[in-house]
């Protein structure tokens, strides 16, 4: 840990002057304190630099990329340190001896990595991985620190967040966009045919573009939702919480902002509405859940405030009944509250694993919970315990290719027509767990949707297992059931919005 | 090498000995042995030991030990020859007994041998040996091992060590003639021999004895005979029974006058026997040496009538396994099989599949059981059997796949055959053309080398040689994916595979070329499906094919249209990836442009869900 010297003396390094005749301004984009007093620091040249801290003078200097070194992290141990820079390569620095066995160590210069078209903004270092992010992330294991050939020893790429950014409203048909810094509501189309499976029906009405919120100020827009009737809106930014009146007259459709909302302490992480739309729940970083009741013809005012949550709530869950609501917090602990009596209900029992997705059954009231590990628990509300079916799927276990998928779940939603069938997705699956199958073991084919699409319908039977997983649609942001028969589905190409990135770095190659 | 390899724990170094004389030392970092240090000696060398707390000890054919460091310093030095007429029997074992007393460790060296041949430096303080002298009994004989002085050791070199009767290896009038001994720790010892009683065949048999009591713990009759070497390492014995590696766990407990007598139980006899066949190719094969009460059961199985059979075998069945169990359904299976055997009419086929399909079974296990399934040409469990035998010999491998080349068509369509392994690939006739809706992704297609191609081929007999469709059943198909899996030695299934008959053969080819056609449709050149063949196996398998029957085939006509087919595809394969390559290289740079994807932002698509 760094202390800082009892007298306030300000030493002042001047990171620019050696480079004087350079046109250029120097931009100190990040520093770093070692624990031996040396500042390190990643400027727009593409240099680390150490300096002494009390003598304000240049110790080392390496140019580790022509263009500009944007992010810096020190390892634990501090014998190894990780860079971005703005052509999306890392580079790993590492305190190594100069001579084999010697007591002398310099910084070196050893792994260039490129696992980004763009600016790398920031960087981490774990005992046993780099991680670095930009328009993706990406986490890279160190060879040298990984013990076996395994699961851990697999680079990571992760493009979207692991939250939901797209909400609906089942009964209005309606779809919600977050962006960074507005929001867009759609009505879906819809269509009057039928088809075989793979078959593109003809589209009666177009889907429509309703309307575009734009938030106002440079903040960005923590959350957002779309009540399910379609007629309330919200969103937080970090210092700011709004709700909106949707009204839909013929074809046009007009916003209202709801006045005199309740003051909230901000930001509000998760925002969900009750199943019937009458009330609001604003999940706050400080770990209290906000009951707001909507009231006709466009107010709101608070109900109740809970609490229980010891650090900041990042996922809500309410009961179709309107009788429970879960929420997690950052401590992953899973908080059931009564809705009825406003009274804390039960706490699940805690699991060593960030909780990536939850939803209650409408009907059985039993929670669905995923975790990040890609484990799956039921959990009975009214009983407070795991159901019967989680204990079997706990005991045998899921299959190794469900578990060594790469992206958590990030929806959970019902079938209200068959209380078997939960329906899950991640970035690159959508699933249709059936609780009446038999669950598969590891020895039998996962994915099996194609086999058994080619298979007579008699032959089906003895294939089928729990997981009906479809691959069709990806990179997956969103799924819902809107009813019985139709899913909705919010695919996000990577190339859409590449392609509107611009070049990484302006530089000038010959012969173009 | 001649003898096992040792390491040195005071250095971490390995020592080796080579034809006898040429010592080796070399360090874990060392990848060349060849590069090693290297001292030739002036004698044989019977066996290096290495102490857990001293460096280690050589002991030379003609009895003289040294240790190494006495023995590096002047590689070339005498060793004295101290037996002359007898040879070195039984490998002395040196254990460490850190239990004994609290103060001392001892060595305990076991030889056969009576004399004084012991010249040995060791850091011990004090020890003793205990010698299986004159076949019939153990002997004790105390010897001091301090670090000597030069002239103290050379005293002792002339003494003659005192020995005294430890134990006397009788058992109810029958003398026990040992071969081995190991010490199993103060009180108990172990001694492999046969027991000869007048008037019979001796028997040999692996005995524990305790040594204060004089009794005769357990014993244990290995009627298939041993090499008479008894080995002991970490409470398990290794010795050789019959052609079989065989591990008995053994547990010694604090010896009791109760204990000896045998008022307790279950104190120290041989626990669970595990056994290995080191004849075969594959290890951790078990064989069968049933408990005596489930021998009268499979007696039964001999002759029983079938009802009290079936109901005797579900009790069996029953059971929770473990490797005795495992050994005594590999004595039941060869026990039905040989009643199949001498009943024509007997064949229990639902048992035996069950039997099969549930248990860990292999092929050395009950080795009669496939040479049944052919007479009977029983594919179903034939398949099985090849599916789940790690140890098939060659021959029947090869028995089996003539068997399922020549069985007809007709005659499978009614066997429950599993078609697991073929189902995702083979063309069935579904009703619903449409439901194939797989893309094929790397669309080789024959025409584009028409021109190439030298042999003129009639037009029709190319697209059904092509694989576009399968040349036999999905049950046939799926029989022969079974024998592609089954694991075989080229060398040994080379001459069986010339006996196929040419028509079979083609036949086969046919099927595999199917196969490989099928394999590189797919980008990843693997057939979908559960145990569906490898394109490794395919090839071999091919090859092996076209190997056998090489000049058949060059002369057979039909033959000849199917390798030029044949070959043209491989060829083709070959200018296909070569372009592969080029345009991998395009679509990089392809791929750095960024084209906008001309796809429908909103569609309403059918998406079924099974």
């Amino acid at each position: 840990s760094t202390t800082w010297h009892p007298p306030p003396e300000v030493t002042r390094i001047m990171v620019n002057h050696r480079v004087e005749k350079a046109k250029r301004e120097c931009v100190v984009w990040a520093i770093a304190l070692l624990s031996s007093g040396t500042v390190v620091s990643a400027d727009s040249f593409g240099r680390v630099q150490f300096w002494d801290w009390q003598q304000g003078t240049l110790a080392e200097s390496h140019t580790v990329s022509s263009s500009a070194a944007l992010s810096l992290a020190v390892s634990e141990k501090e014998d190894s340190i990780v860079v971005g820079t703005s052509t999306g390569a890392t580079y790993q620095l590492q305190l190594l001896p100069v001579k084999l066995g010697g007591l002398e160590k310099r910084w070196v210069r050893t792994k260039p990595f490129q696992y980004h078209s763009h600016d790398v903004r920031a960087v981490a270092h774990s005992p046993s991985a780099l991680i670095s992010g930009g328009t993706t992330l990406v986490i890279r294991p160190l060879m040298e620190k990984v013990q076996k050939k395994g699961y851990d020893a697999v680079l990571r790429k992760f493009t979207f967040p692991h939250r939901r950014l797209v909400s609906c409203a089942r009964k209005a048909r309606l779809l919600l966009f977050q962006f960074s810094q507005h929001l867009e509501l759609w009505r879906l189309g819809s269509t009057e045919e039928t088809g075989k499976d793979g078959e593109v029906l003809p589209l009666c009405r177009m889907p429509e573009h309703l309307v575009q919120l734009k938030s106002k100020g440079p903040e960005h827009i923590y959350c957002s939702c779309v009540s399910p009737c379609g007629t309330w809106l919200g969103y937080s930014t970090a210092s700011r919480f709004h709700l909106y009146r949707v009204r839909c007259d013929g074809d046009g459709v007009s916003l209202r902002k709801v006045p005199k909302v309740p003051k909230l302490l901000p930001p509000a992480y998760q925002l969900q509405f009750s199943a019937d739309s009458d009330s609001l729940f604003v999940a706050s970083a400080r770990g209290s859940v906000h009951v707001l009741q909507l009231l006709e013809p466009g107010g709101c005012k608070l109900l109740h405030i809970a609490c229980g949550c010891s650090e900041a709530v990042y996922l809500l869950a309410p009961s179709a009944d309107g009788h429970w609501l879960a929420a997690v917090s950052g401590d992953w602990a899973i908080h059931v509250y009564n809705l009825k009596c406003f009274k804390h209900h039960c706490v699940v029992p805690t699991y060593n694993c960030a909780v990536s997705a939850l939803a209650i059954h409408p009907s059985t009231n039993n929670l669905v919970i995923a975790y990040s590990d890609q484990q799956l628990v039921e959990f009975s509300i009214p009983e407070k315990q795991y159901t019967g079916w989680s204990r079997a799927l706990q005991s045998r276990g899921l299959h190794r290719a469900w578990l060594e998928r790469d992206s958590p779940i990030t929806h959970i939603t019902f079938n209200p027509k068959n209380p078997a069938h939960i329906l899950l997705h991640d970035t690159y699956l959508l699933c249709v767990l059936d609780k009446s199958l038999p669950l598969p073991d590891d020895s039998t084919l996962l994915m099996n949707q194609s086999t058994l699409k080619q298979l007579p319908e008699t032959a089906r039977k003895r294939q089928l297992h729990a997981f009906k997983i479809c691959k069709k649609f990806q990179p997956l942001l969103f799924m819902d059931l809107l009813d019985e028969n139709c899913l909705v589905v919010v695919e996000r190409p990577i190339m859409d919005f590449k392609t509107q990135l611009p070049m990484p770095v302006q530089q000038k190659k010959f012969g173009t | 090498l001649t003898c096992p390899v040792v390491c040195n724990f005071e250095t971490h170094e390995y020592i080796a000995v080579h034809d006898d004389k040429v010592l080796r030392i070399w360090k874990n970092e060392d990848i060349n042995l060849d590069k090693a240090f290297k001292a030739t000696l002036s004698a044989d060398v019977y066996r290096i030991h290495s102490l857990p707390n001293g460096g280690p000890v050589v002991l030379f054919k003609g009895g003289g030990v040294r240790t190494l460091d006495v023995l590096l310093e002047a590689p070339q030095q005498e060793i004295e020859n101290v037996i002359s007429d007898e040879v070195i029997r039984y490998i002395p074992v040196l254990i460490l007994l850190s239990a004994f007393t609290a103060f001392c460790s001892f060595w305990m060296f076991f030889c056969h041998i009576l004399s004084k041949f012991f010249s040995t430096k060791t850091h011990c303080e004090r020890g003793f040996f205990f010698l299986s002298g004159s076949n019939d009994s153990v002997y004790q004989v105390l010897i001091p091992l301090q670090q000597d002085t030069e002239e103290e050791e050379a005293e002792k070199e002339e003494e003659i060590l005192s020995r005294s009767l430890l134990l006397n290896l009788s058992v109810s009038g029958s003398v026990l003639k040992g071969t081995s001994l190991v010490v199993l720790d103060k009180d108990h010892v172990a001694v492999l021999g046969s027991l000869a009683a007048p008037g019979k065949e001796p028997r040999e048999c692996l005995t524990i004895w305790n040594t204060k009591f004089q009794t005769l713990q357990t014993s244990k009759e290995l009627p298939l005979g041993t090499t008479g070497q008894l080995w002991c390492y970490e409470e398990k014995f290794f010795l050789t029974h019959g052609k079989v590696l065989t591990v008995i766990m053994y547990k010694c407990e604090t010896s009791s006058l109760a204990a000896a007598v045998g008022k307790l139980k279950d104190s120290q006899t041989p626990g669970k026997n595990l056994f290995y066949n080191y004849s075969e190719k594959i290890l951790a094969v078990l064989k069968p040496v049933p408990c005596v009460s489930e021998l009268h059961s499979i007696c039964l199985f001999q002759d029983a009538s079938t009802y009290v059979l079936e109901s005797e075998l579900r009790q069996l069945m029953a059971k929770a396994p473990t490797p005795d169990l495992q050994a005594t359904i590999g004595c039941v299976v060869t026990a039905l099989t040989d009643r199949c055997k001498t009943n024509p009419k007997y064949y229990p086929k639902n048992f035996l599949l069950q039997i099969v399909e549930t248990r860990d079974l292999s092929y050395s296990l009950c080795p009669d059981l496939m040479a049944v399934a052919l007479e009977k040409k029983d594919v179903q469990l034939l398949q099985i059997c090849l599916q789940r035998f790690p140890d098939i010999p060659e021959e029947i491998t090869y028995a089996c796949l003539e068997a399922f080349l020549s069985i007809s068509e007709a005659h499978l369509q009614s066997e429950d055959v599993n078609l697991d392994s073929v189902i995702c690939y083979i063309d069935v006739e579904f009703d619903n053309k449409e439901v194939k809706t797989e893309i094929v992704e790397n669309g080789f297609n024959a025409e584009m080398d028409q021109d190439m191609c030298d042999t003129k081929i009639p037009k029709k007999t190319q697209s059904r040689s092509d694989g576009e469709s399968c040349p036999v059943g999905p049950q046939k198909a799926a029989l022969l994916n079974a024998v592609l899996h089954s694991a075989y030695t080229e060398t040994f299934l080379l001459p069986h595979l010339k006996n196929l008959p040419a028509q079979q053969a083609i036949l086969f080819l046919r099927y595999l070329y199917y196969l490989y056609v099928k394999c590189s449709e797919k980008v990843n050149t693997t057939l979908p499906g559960i145990r569906s063949p490898t394109i490794n196996q395919i090839m071999d398998w091919m090859c092996l094919l076209l190997d056998a029957h090489f000049t058949v085939i060059v002369m057979l006509p039909e033959a000849k249209e199917l390798l030029a087919s044949l070959h043209k595809f491989v060829r083709a394969q070959v200018r296909f990836y070569s372009e592969l390559n080029k345009i991998e290289g395009s679509l990089q740079e392809l791929q750095r442009l960024n084209h906008l994807r001309d796809s429908q932002t909103y569609s309403i698509e059918v998406l079924e869900i099974i």
